[in-house]
């Protein structure tokens, strides 16, 4: 019965294959929904790419040497980038699967030979930090490879020349992750990797806005790319693997062959995956053990917040779920550190609004901006449900196991989940009125939008807020383990798809009367009274919806709440 | 057997275990007992190999667990406080899947594991995910997944914590017939009734230190009353019953 040899490494990922199997069998609620949702816009995405990646290489094609060597760059570049993001992602991936996994206890416990659970936790750290990668590439080469009539050797030497592309920054960042458990206790080491990625974050920002992209927008500017893309290179380039990666495949796609730089790959990824291997025999057991240790505490005075909460004329029981909130929120690297990033991109949003160079078209110039107050208010309503989903739906389910304090307590549920409302409703209100106040006046759109739009976020704000509450408390998950899986489950797609389709009625319910005044007021020509009779019922519409929406997810999370057993 | 000689874990400047010293001899019930964080749990964890000691040695069945892991672990069953399972998969991949980790393969494998499941009274549960059972049932599982691959030593953290009257007995049948057979047990309780009916020797933890070490009636004499309770034996070594403090509060 006992075995001679031992099993060899794939046999450690048999529980996630049959735990796949198994879910597949055992359908949830939602599982069919949440299918045609995401593969519905995987496929979308997935024929975007091929068709761009298709178009630009066709259009290349035109210019001669000049395209082909702006293909060239542009492989090379394209590989530049997943460089940086795969060894950030292979630093988070390790983290995990490496040190904090919950499977670790089980699996340390046992009597594996240190190499097999290397090799079993490496091939799911690359799969885990590379996949995304992997997904963009496929649809992208592919519409490089089929706009070249590329033979079919093309696209086996991308699969082979993807696979050591990927490993090489993933080996490395999980080299780094090594090194940070074994000088931090990993969950340290976290909260480290957490405000390591919001800079990394911020600096890609600074790196767009450097270079300007928007510049190559400009058809008088075609020699400027060339320049463009000679001052991505530098005397280090042709040894990145992403220049390997690049040249070998331009190689191919013209029906040749880079056999110095594929090998280059091959030798390198598997040099450094020895090396991991060793320093992984003499360190991990180590950094694991580190991982054992308790976190310690951040914020834990935060003595402003509760001075602050009792000047506020709210309930003693309103009061201190609303202080737990606060605090429970700015001690969780997790949640604040998202926050942080998502302010980051809305700054670059606006400041794309602030170099909109709209004036260089006179005569369509303040129609433009009128529009683009319009597709502001779109952008602001889609960045309030994203933020709602993210932070205001796991509201109820972040209680987890805790849940049952509030249950037990003398406290009506009612108060309970209005006490949620607020504490999403005032920040998500603050930034996109804010998003919306100041896009609108980087654009200097018309005085009239520039005074509706704020009262369409308020609406917006109320509705959207008040159904991510009563969404989440009619979909809990009080056993996930962070508020990103909760976000992601059935409730949090429903409440997405129902967002997105109040903010489109919104915005055409006051688009239509809004641009009618407009073309009015731009004409001189008045508006006649059936007209206004029409603009009225929009707005009074929108007004009507957003407020029933608001009523209706807050009435539903209460009576949910109420019947939870 | 288990043989453990002056095993130290730091936390930076805080030392959870310091100095323990115990050995568990074939057949032998060994009860590992003290208050909340004296450093029972550290000290398993440390013999099941999650935690690397500050300084110490630790030999299973003759095995040294830091120059032979491998070897160490494969003779040892473990059954951890907060058990991981994996909840999507069904109880019998669960055990055959352990089984394979600890070399348990081939032709008789799936005969051992529904024996197993027979055992602990999960045998009709075996098609069914894991997510869908109870504390006390996982708490099973767990014991089946420890004991399937015929340990010769077991290391268990807290064993009664959520089980029925009915799955309390039955362990308690199991892990006496375990030591008959030879097997050396370490068991951390609270439970000290448990204990007192189960263990041939105990060791009580204070503050990472062991003061004191010995059969149930050595242990009582220690306390300078022979014919005492265990429980009155181990508030009198472990700092006093705190009845006065309640008294004064309430």
């Amino acid at each position: 019965m006992k075995s001679s040899s031992p099993l060899p490494f794939p046999y450690l990922l048999r529980p996630s294959i049959w735990a796949s199997r198994n879910r597949a069998h055992r359908r949830e609620r939602g599982d069919l929904m949440r299918a045609l949702v995401f593969g519905g816009i995987g496929l979308v995405v997935t024929l975007a790419i091929f068709s761009g990646a298709f178009w630009l290489t066709w259009q290349l094609a035109d210019y001669g040497e000049l395209g082909d060597y702006l293909l060239r760059a542009g492989l090379s570049w394209l590989f530049l980038t997943f460089l940086s993001f795969l060894a950030f992602s292979g630093v988070v991936t390790a983290l995990s699967t490496f040190f904090l996994s919950a499977d670790l206890r089980l699996l340390v416990a046992a009597p594996i030979a240190p190499s097999r659970l290397f090799y079993a936790r490496f091939v799911r750290t690359i799969g885990q930090a590379s996949w995304m990668v992997v997904v963009f590439l496929a649809p992208l080469l592919l519409g490089v490879g089929v706009a070249r009539c590329a033979p079919y050797s093309f696209y086996a030497f991308a699969v082979l020349t993807v696979v050591p592309f990927a490993a090489i920054p993933v080996v490395t960042g999980t080299a780094a992750t090594f090194a940070l458990v074994n000088v931090f206790p990993a969950r340290r080491a976290r909260d480290f990797l957490m405000v390591t990625g919001l800079l990394f974050a911020a600096s890609i920002v600074i790196l767009i806005r450097y270079i300007r992209p928007e510049r190559l927008l400009r058809v008088e500017s075609l020699p400027d790319i060339t320049g463009f893309f000679a001052t991505l290179q530098s005397p280090i380039t042709p040894f990145l693997p992403s220049f390997w990666a690049g040249e070998t495949l331009f190689a191919n796609l013209r029906g040749g062959r880079d056999w110095l730089h594929f090998l280059a790959l091959w030798t390198t990824a598997a040099a450094l995956t020895l090396l991991l291997r060793a320093a992984h025999e003499r360190w991990h057991f180590s950094g694991f053990s580190n991982a054992q240790e308790s976190r310690k505490a951040r914020f834990t005075k935060l003595q402003s917040l509760d001075r602050l909460a009792t000047r506020l004329p709210i309930s003693v029981v309103r009061r201190h779920l609303l202080v737990k909130d606060a605090k429970v929120f700015f001690r969780d690297v997790s949640q604040w550190s998202q926050l942080l990033l998502l302010v980051a991109l809305m700054l670059l949003y606006l400041y794309n609004f602030r170099v909109l160079d709209l004036d260089r078209i006179p005569y369509m110039s303040s129609v433009i901006k009128n529009v683009y107050a319009f597709v502001n208010l779109a952008m602001t309503g889609f960045v309030m449900a994203t933020v709602a989903v993210r932070f205001v739906f796991p509201g109820v389910s972040s209680e987890g196991a805790a849940f049952w304090i509030v249950r037990s307590a003398p406290i009506r549920l009612q108060d309970f989940l209005w006490s949620k409302f607020w504490i999403g409703f005032v920040p998500v209100l603050v930034l996109t009125e804010a998003l919306t106040v100041t896009g609108n006046y980087l654009l200097g759109v018309d005085p009239f939008l520039a005074v509706l739009a704020p009262v369409v976020v308020l609406l917006m704000s109320l509705a959207l807020v008040g159904l991510a509450t009563g969404l989440g408390a009619r979909y809990p998950r009080f056993a996930a383990d962070n508020a990103s899986q909760v976000a992601g489950s059935y409730g949090g797609i429903a409440f997405m798809v129902a967002a997105v389709l109040f903010v489109l009625v919104i915005v055409a319910l006051v688009g239509w009367p809004a641009s009618l005044y407009l073309f009015h007021q731009g004409r001189r020509i008045p508006i006649s009274p059936f007209q206004q009779l029409e603009m009225s019922a929009c707005f009074l519409a929108a007004t009507v919806i957003s407020l029933a929406t608001w009523w209706f997810g807050m009435r539903t999370g209460v009576r949910a709440l109420g019947e939870l057993t | 057997m288990i043989a453990v000689h002056d095993l130290v874990k730091k936390y930076g400047a805080f030392t959870a275990v310091d100095g323990v010293s115990l050995q568990v001899h074939p057949g032998e019930i060994h009860g590992f007992l003290g208050p909340n964080g004296a450093g029972k749990t550290t000290t398993i964890r440390m013999i099941a190999g999650l935690l690397k000691p500050t300084s110490g040695r630790i030999l299973v069945n003759g095995h040294d667990l830091q120059a032979d892991p491998e070897r160490a672990k494969a003779s040892l069953g473990f059954i951890p406080d907060r058990p991981f399972l994996y909840e999507k998969l069904t109880a019998g991949e669960f055990l055959r899947f352990h089984g394979g980790l600890y070399g348990l393969d081939g032709p008789g494998s799936g005969d051992r594991v529904r024996e197993m499941l027979e055992l602990f009274e999960l045998g009709r549960w075996e098609h069914e995910l894991v997510e869908s059972f109870s504390h006390g049932m996982k708490q099973r599982l767990v014991m089946c997944a420890a004991f399937l691959h015929r340990p010769e030593a077991v290391l268990v953290d807290e064993p009664m914590v959520g089980l029925d009257p009915r799955g309390a007995r039955l362990i308690k049948d199991v892990f006496r017939k375990m030591s008959g057979r030879g097997v050396a047990i370490l068991m951390s309780t609270h439970t000290l009734e448990v204990a007192q009916e189960m263990c041939d020797r105990i060791s009580i933890i204070l503050h990472g230190r062991i003061i004191a070490n010995g059969t149930v009636p050595e242990v009582r004499a220690m306390s300078g009353d022979p014919g005492d309770q265990l429980t009155n034996v181990f508030l009198k070594l472990t700092g006093g019953s705190g009845l006065q403090e309640i008294d004064e509060v309430v």
